[in-house]
C-alpha cells in the first residue's frame, strides 16, 4: 500500500514520515487549546497548514485531515 | 635533487575493473592514474621520481608532516625509489619560510615509527573496502530494478554524516509550531524610554499574557534589584583548522572547503603555517617575537604589535594539541604576489587572531535590572566593554556588542507607558549549514580535520543534499532509510568513531593496523550479507528517489519562450548528441539550444541576467565553466 500523500510504501495509512508527522499534529492540538483557551480542530488544522514554521510533512497531514 | 609528488601518486584499488563486482577485499596500491581519472599525470610523476632515484645514496622525505603527507612520501619511497621508506630521513617543518626550511634540512631525523604513514595507508584501505563494497551493493540494488547504472555511494564517514542531516530534516519536516506570547513593557524615567522584557520569555497561554498587561498598564514600576558585575573575557584561543573554518564562515560566509583552499594557498605562499592542524597551541619554538616583528612591517598592524612587544609576548593556549604542527599562525612574511580579496581577508583574520592571542583579557561591565510592577517582574540588561584588551587586536571580528543603560539605582521609579503582548510561534530547528555540520562531525569524532570538508562536498555532489541550506533530497532520505532498516551500522556513529580512535592510536605509534583492516573486512562482509539478502527491498527503497534525482538533474529551468514548460537536457536518438529542448515540444514550443558534447552538464539555480535562459555548469577536461544555453544571448555578443 502506498502513502496517499507521497507515494512511499505505507505502514498502515501513511508512510513512516507522514505517520510521525500525524502524531506530531495530533499531539500539539491539546497544547494549542490550552494556549488559546479554545480552538476548534478544523481551525487548528487551518492554522497549522498556513503557519510558515510548520514542516512540510506536518502541513501535508494537516491538509489531508482537513479533507477527511 | 628535489622533486615534488604534487599530491597522491598512488591510490588504493582492487584488481577487478568491473564496477559491479563485490565483495572486493583484496586491495593494492596502484599508480593513481589507474585508479582515478583526475590523476592522469601520476604515471609521469612516478617515472620522473624513478629516474632521479637511480644511483641516489640518500633520500629525504619532505612532504607535509601529517597523515596524508606521510602516506604520499612513504608510497613514493617504497614503490618508486626501491623500498627506501625505512631508511629515508625526514624533514619536518610547519611553514614554508626560508628560515624554517633551512632549519628542517639542518636537523634531518630518521623516520621513527612511521605511525602516521601506517595509519594513513590503513585509512585509505579501510575507506576503500568500506566505500567500494557498500556503494556497489547499493548501486546494484537499484540496477536490479532495470535502471541504468548510477553510483549510490555510502562511505564510512559519509553514512553517519548524512544520518545527522536526515535526522534534522525529519525534525524540520514533522515540526508543528506551538504558539506563545512575548510581553514587553515600555518604561519611562526622566524622559527616557526603556523596553524591558517580561521575566518569562515565553508565556504559553494567551490569557496569562493578557493578565500581565492588564495588571501593569497605568501603574508605576520600581527597580527592585540592580545587579552590576564585571566579566573578564579571555582572548580567543589560536586557530586550528576547524576553528578557522567556522570563524571564516561566520564572518565572510566562506564554506569550509573554500577556507581550506584559501588557507593552502596562503601556506604555499609562506604566509601562514600549515593549516591542516588540530592544535590550538603556539609553542615558543615558533619564535613569537620574530613573527610579531615581521607582522609589524605592515602599517595596519605596526602600532598594535608595538604595544605587544613592550612586554614579553606570551599567547593564550587552547586545550587541543597536535603532535605534528602548531596552531595556524602567520609567518610574518610579506606577500610576494598580489593577494586576491579572499586571500587578504583570511590572512587578516589569521593575523588578528594571532595578535589577539597575545592580548590581555578584556573587561566587560554588565548590569541586570529587575523592574517590579503589579506583582510581575520585567528584566533589563546592559553591557559595555570597559577595557578592550585583546578585542582591540581582533578588531572587526569581535562579536561582543555594547548595550548601554542609563544609571539606575534600586528604588528608582518608572512610569509604565505601555505593555505589548505579541503572539509568536516556536521556530522550527535550523538546518545544518556547512559550518555547523563540520562542528557536529568534530563533536561526534568522525572524519579527520583533513577530510571533513571534502566529505560534505561529496554529499552535495552525490545529490543527497541540495543548496546552501543543505536540504536533504528524497535520495538522501531513502538511502538513510534503507541503511537504517537493512544495515544500520553503516550509518552508526559509534562504529566510525571506534575506527577513528584506533587509527589515531596507530598514528601515535601503536601497532594494529592489520588487525583493524581485518576487523573492517569482517564488519563490511556482515553488512553486505544483510544488503544482499535484501537486495530487492533495498532497491525498491531507493528506486523512486533515485529516479526523481536523476530526472531533476536533467531539468535546467523554466522555458523562457513558452513560460510554462521546462528546458531539459535531451539526447537525440538519431545523432546520439545532446541538446536543450522544451518539455512543451509536443504542444508547439520550439525552444532549443545546442550543448557542448564533452564534460558533464549541471544545472545552476541562476537564470542568465541578459536573456533569462538557464545557465549551466560544464565540468570535464579543462577548467569548469558556466554557460548561458541560449545561442542568441545578447550577453555573448562582442561589444
Amino acid at each position: 500500500m502506498k502513502c496517499p500523500l507521497c507515494g512511499r510504501e505505507a505502514e498502515g495509512a501513511f508512510c513512516p514520515y507522514h505517520l510521525a508527522a500525524k502524531g506530531r499534529v495530533e499531539a500539539a492540538y491539546p497544547l494549542w487549546v490550552k494556549a488559546y483557551g479554545r480552538i476548534e480542530w478544523e481551525e487548528y488544522l487551518d492554522n497549522v497548514k498556513r503557519n510558515v514554521q510548520t514542516g512540510q510533512w506536518a502541513k501535508e497531514i494537516a491538509e489531508f485531515l482537513q479533507g477527511v | 635533487m628535489v622533486c615534488s609528488a604534487q599530491g597522491h601518486v598512488y591510490g588504493i584499488s582492487d584488481p577487478t575493473e568491473e564496477r559491479s563486482v563485490y565483495p572486493v577485499f583484496d586491495v593494492e596500491w596502484y599508480s593513481a592514474d589507474l585508479v582515478d581519472e583526475d590523476s592522469a599525470s601520476a604515471a609521469r610523476r612516478i617515472s620522473a621520481v624513478r629516474k632521479m632515484a637511480v644511483g641516489a645514496s640518500k633520500f629525504v622525505n619532505a612532504c607535509d608532516f601529517d597523515v596524508e603527507g606521510e602516506t604520499i612520501g612513504f608510497n613514493l619511497l617504497r614503490y618508486a625509489c626501491g623500498g627506501k621508506e625505512g631508511t629515508a630521513l625526514r624533514a619536518k617543518f610547519s611553514t614554508l619560510t626560508e628560515e624554517d626550511l633551512v632549519r628542517a634540512f639542518d636537523g634531518l631525523t630518521p623516520q621513527a615509527s612511521l605511525g602516521l604513514a601506517r595509519a594513513g595507508r590503513a585509512r585509505h584501505a579501510i575507506d576503500f573496502v568500506w566505500g567500494v563494497n557498500l556503494s556497489r551493493a547499493l548501486s546494484q540494488s537499484a540496477l536490479g530494478l532495470g535502471h541504468r547504472y548510477r553510483t549510490v555511494s555510502v562511505g564510512r564517514v559519509q553514512g553517519p554524516t548524512v544520518g545527522f542531516l536526515v535526522q534534522r530534516e525529519r525534525e524540520i519536516r514533522e515540526f508543528v509550531p506551538l504558539p506563545y506570547w512575548k510581553v514587553v513593557g515600555v518604561f519611562e524615567r526622566e524622559g527616557r524610554k526603556l523596553n524591558a522584557e517580561y521575566s518569562k520569555a515565553k508565556v504559553e497561554e494567551r490569557s496569562l499574557a493578557e493578565k500581565v498587561r492588564d495588571d501593569c498598564v497605568g501603574k508605576e514600576a520600581e527597580a527592585t534589584a540592580v545587579r552590576k558585575s564585571i566579566a573578564q573575557v579571555g582572548p580567543p584561543v589560536p586557530f586550528n583548522i576547524g576553528d578557522l573554518q567556522k570563524e571564516a564562515y561566520r564572518i565572510f560566509g566562506y564554506n569550509p572547503s573554500r577556507t581550506m583552499q584559501i588557507a593552502e594557498r596562503l601556506y604555499l605562499g609562506a604566509l601562514i603555517s600549515y593549516p591542516r592542524t588540530g592544535s590550538q597551541r603556539l609553542p615558543p619554538s615558533i619564535n613569537y617575537r620574530g613573527i610579531l616583528q615581521g607582522i609589524a612591517k605592515a602599517p595596519e598592524y605596526s602600532l598594535m604589535v608595538g604595544e605587544l612587544l613592550k612586554g614579553e609576548p606570551k599567547p593564550v593556549q587552547g586545550a587541543k594539541s597536535d603532535p605534528a604542527h602548531p596552531a595556524i599562525h602567520p609567518t610574518g612574511e610579506r606577500p610576494k604576489r598580489p593577494l586576491d580579496t579572499s586571500e587578504s581577508a583570511l590572512l587578516d583574520l589569521v593575523t588578528r587572531r594571532f595578535l589577539a592571542a597575545f592580548g590581555p583579557s578584556a573587561r566587560r561591565e554588565l548590569v541586570d535590572v529587575t523592574l517590579g510592577v503589579g506583582g510581575h517582574e520585567f528584566k533589563l540588561g546592559g553591557g559595555r566593554t570597559a577595557f578592550q584588551g585583546w578585542m582591540k587586536y581582533y578588531g572587526r571580528y569581535v562579536s561582543y556588542r555594547d548595550v548601554e543603560l542609563p544609571a539606575i539605582s534600586e528604588g528608582d521609579r518608572f512610569k509604565v507607558v505601555d505593555v505589548t503582548v505579541d503572539q509568536k510561534f516556536e521556530q522550527r530547528p535550523a538546518r545544518y549549514n556547512q559550518s555547523t555540520l563540520l562542528e557536529k562531525m568534530e563533536k561526534e569524532g568522525i572524519g579527520t580535520k583533513a577530510t571533513r570538508a571534502d566529505i560534505i562536498a561529496t554529499l552535495m555532489g552525490r545529490g543527497y543534499v541540495a543548496g546552501e541550506s543543505m536540504e536533504v533530497t528524497d535520495l538522501g532520505l531513502s538511502v538513510v532509510e534503507a541503511m537504517a532498516k537493512y544495515a544500520p551500522s553503516i550509518i552508526s556513529t559509534e562504529l566510525t568513531r571506534e575506527i577513528e580512535e584506533k587509527l589515531e592510536a596507530v598514528e601515535g605509534g601503536a601497532e594494529g593496523e592489520a588487525a583493524l583492516l581485518r576487523e573492517t573486512v569482517r564488519s563490511v562482509a556482515s553488512q553486505l550479507a544483510e544488503l544482499s539478502s535484501n537486495e530487492e527491498a533495498v532497491g525498491k527503497e531507493i528506486d523512486s528517489a533515485l529516479m526523481t534525482t536523476v530526472a531533476k538533474s536533467f531539468v535546467l529551468g523554466r522555458c523562457p519562450v513558452c513560460k510554462t514548460g521546462e528546458l531539459r537536457v535531451i539526447r537525440s536518438k538519431k545523432t546520439k548528441k545532446r541538446f536543450v529542448g522544451c518539455t512543451n515540444y509536443s504542444t508547439g514550443c520550439r525552444a532549443s539550444a545546442p550543448l557542448p558534447q564533452r564534460g558533464t552538464v549541471k544545472p545552476t539555480p541562476k537564470a542568465c541576467e541578459h536573456c533569462s535562459w538557464p545557465v549551466v555548469y560544464i565540468k570535464g577536461g579543462g577548467r569548469p565553466w558556466r554557460l548561458c544555453v541560449n545561442p542568441s544571448c545578447p550577453g555573448k555578443r562582442k561589444p
